[in-house]
């Protein structure tokens, strides 16, 4: 039986991210998946990182292991900005979300050196949302990656859509710190994507609730069945966060 | 009627007898009854513009009235471009003209484009362009192309695609000839296109013929995934589409 987790689901408040932790649960366990990285919303993504990082930890504390929590911090913050990624570690953060086009700021941008280093240090996997156009594309993510090698890359959405097809000379261009999440991917795409890199750092995740996680699973098993890839849908993520399966 | 607004022929799928019945199979498969046809290969190559243009119009007459062929025309060779798309209005009976800024290199708020939008409204036929991709291929800036041209009616392709569904429903609202088809936004950008733009100007579409059938199997999951009531289903996928190119309700 394959443990499947989920590797980024958006607990909002508001707008189209609106979703509470009881529907998100229900979702799951309908799609059979065990657990879920959860992260603030774009609001808190953008500008309320310390709020958004409380309310996400609060949640995964009350949800019985299920959720797994991210948290985010503008790197416009600077060093205030470390700081509180060392608070939310602390807290219990497993993985810092960047998403530079609602950060403001371009991903290979330098700015983001210091966040970057602090996120090397603490063994925390950066995920950065990839796709907006110029803010960040995934071939900025492979030459920030090259550049951190003390830090650890997840390549959230494969470039979808339009960067996709840049993914081929991404994958090839890799670095060993640079993993890859397959939200918002076109389901055949991802079974490419995941052949290519013969089944390592690829990551199953929904963008739920901009996505249905049972629809996408359904459509992404077709190319990569559960038990043939089980890493994907879950080993490769708990080997990234260090989480039991 | 289940119309779909928005698939390729040529390149990956072959205009011959097997191509075409292999595409009428796929879209009964998947409940499809009719839908419009855009060149593929014309798309990419401009050496295949006038190829391709016949060729998808001669697999459209071919399949009983399920196929509306629109052709493609490159922009920037101006006068010859607008002289192909007049061809295709007036010889092969084409129903609408596909762009795509991007690929074709060419801004939508040029005078090639304003001309071709131009003949499009003399021929009451709709130019549907790729959108969703900066530089050339902004909902906004079809919106402001839109105004120039009331009499004409511009489709967003792709309604913004990931990242700019949001301008889709304001170029929706700034113009109200611009109209949307749900093709290739998520879930959730499809729920807040439904709720808030307005429905008579939305059609659904697969991009079938850009890629293999899976296209078609995964944007029809997710249309039905909306759950839409059977007024709103109806308005998109029959209603608007048989206003749009005058097909019987």
């Amino acid at each position: 039986m394959t443990t499947i987790i989920d590797g980024y689901c958006t607990l909002g408040t508001e707008r189209e991210t609106r979703l509470s932790p009881e529907m998100l649960l229900s979702w799951m366990d309908k799609a059979g998946v065990s657990k879920a990285v959860i992260a603030p919303e774009d609001r808190e993504i953008a500008v309320e990182n310390a709020q958004g990082n409380d309310r996400i930890l609060e949640l995964s504390r009350l949800s019985k292991g299920r959720f797994i929590p991210a948290c985010t911090v503008n790197p416009w913050f600077g060093p205030a900005g470390c700081q509180e990624l060392r608070r939310a570690v602390a807290t219990g953060a497993r993985m810092l979300v960047l998403a530079p086009a609602l950060q403001g700021f371009i991903a290979n941008d330098e700015l983001t050196s210091g966040l970057l280093q602090t996120a090397g240090q603490l063994d925390v996997p950066v995920y950065v949302h990839t796709g907006q156009h110029s803010s960040a594309a995934p071939t900025q993510v492979v030459l920030l990656a090259a550049r951190h090698p003390e830090t650890t890359f997840v390549l959230g959405h494969c470039g979808s859509t339009d960067y996709a097809h840049d993914m081929p000379a991404v994958l090839r261009s890799a670095t060993k710190n640079l993993w890859f999440e397959a939200s918002l991917a076109r389901p055949w795409a991802v079974g490419a994507y995941t052949a290519a890199l013969a089944g390592r750092n690829m990551i199953f995740g929904s963008s739920a609730p901009r996505n249905d996680p049972a629809f996408e699973l359904k459509h992404l098993t077709r190319y990569l069945p559960l038990d043939e890839y089980p890493n994907v849908y879950g080993g490769n993520l708990a080997k990234l966060l260090k989480e039991p399966l | 009627m289940f119309f779909d607004a928005h698939t390729h022929l040529g390149l990956h799928v072959a205009v011959d007898d097997k191509g075409l019945a292999d595409w009428l199979a796929t879209w009964t498969q998947f409940g499809v009854t009719h839908g419009a046809v855009f060149p593929m290969d014309g798309l990419m190559s401009d050496s295949r513009v006038r190829q391709n243009n016949d060729e998808v119009a001669a697999a459209c007459a071919r399949s009983g009235g399920r196929m509306l062929p629109f052709c493609t025309v490159n922009p920037n060779f101006g006068a010859d471009a607008l002289a192909e798309f007049r061809r295709c209005l007036e010889t092969l009976g084409c129903r609408g003209l596909k762009l795509h800024p991007w690929l074709q290199g060419i801004g939508p708020n040029s005078k090639e484009v304003d001309a071709l939008c131009e003949l499009a409204g003399e021929f009451h036929v709709p130019v549907l362009f790729h959108d969703g991709t900066p530089c050339f291929s902004l909902p906004s800036q079809m919106a402001l192309l839109a105004r120039r041209h009331p009499q004409t009616t511009i489709i967003l392709g792709h309604c913004g695609l990931f990242e700019h569904w949001r301008e889709a429903i304001d170029a929706m609202h700034y113009a109200d000839n611009v109209w949307g088809c749900l093709c290739s936004p998520h879930l959730a950008a499809h729920r807040e296109l439904v709720a808030r733009a307005d429905k008579r100007r939305l059609l659904w579409g697969s991009d079938h013929g850009f890629g293999s059938i899976d296209q078609v199997v995964y944007r029809t999951g997710l249309f039905r995934l909306l759950d839409l009531g059977d007024d709103d289903r109806d308005a998109i996928v029959h209603r608007n589409p048989a206003r749009l190119f005058g097909l019987a309700a």
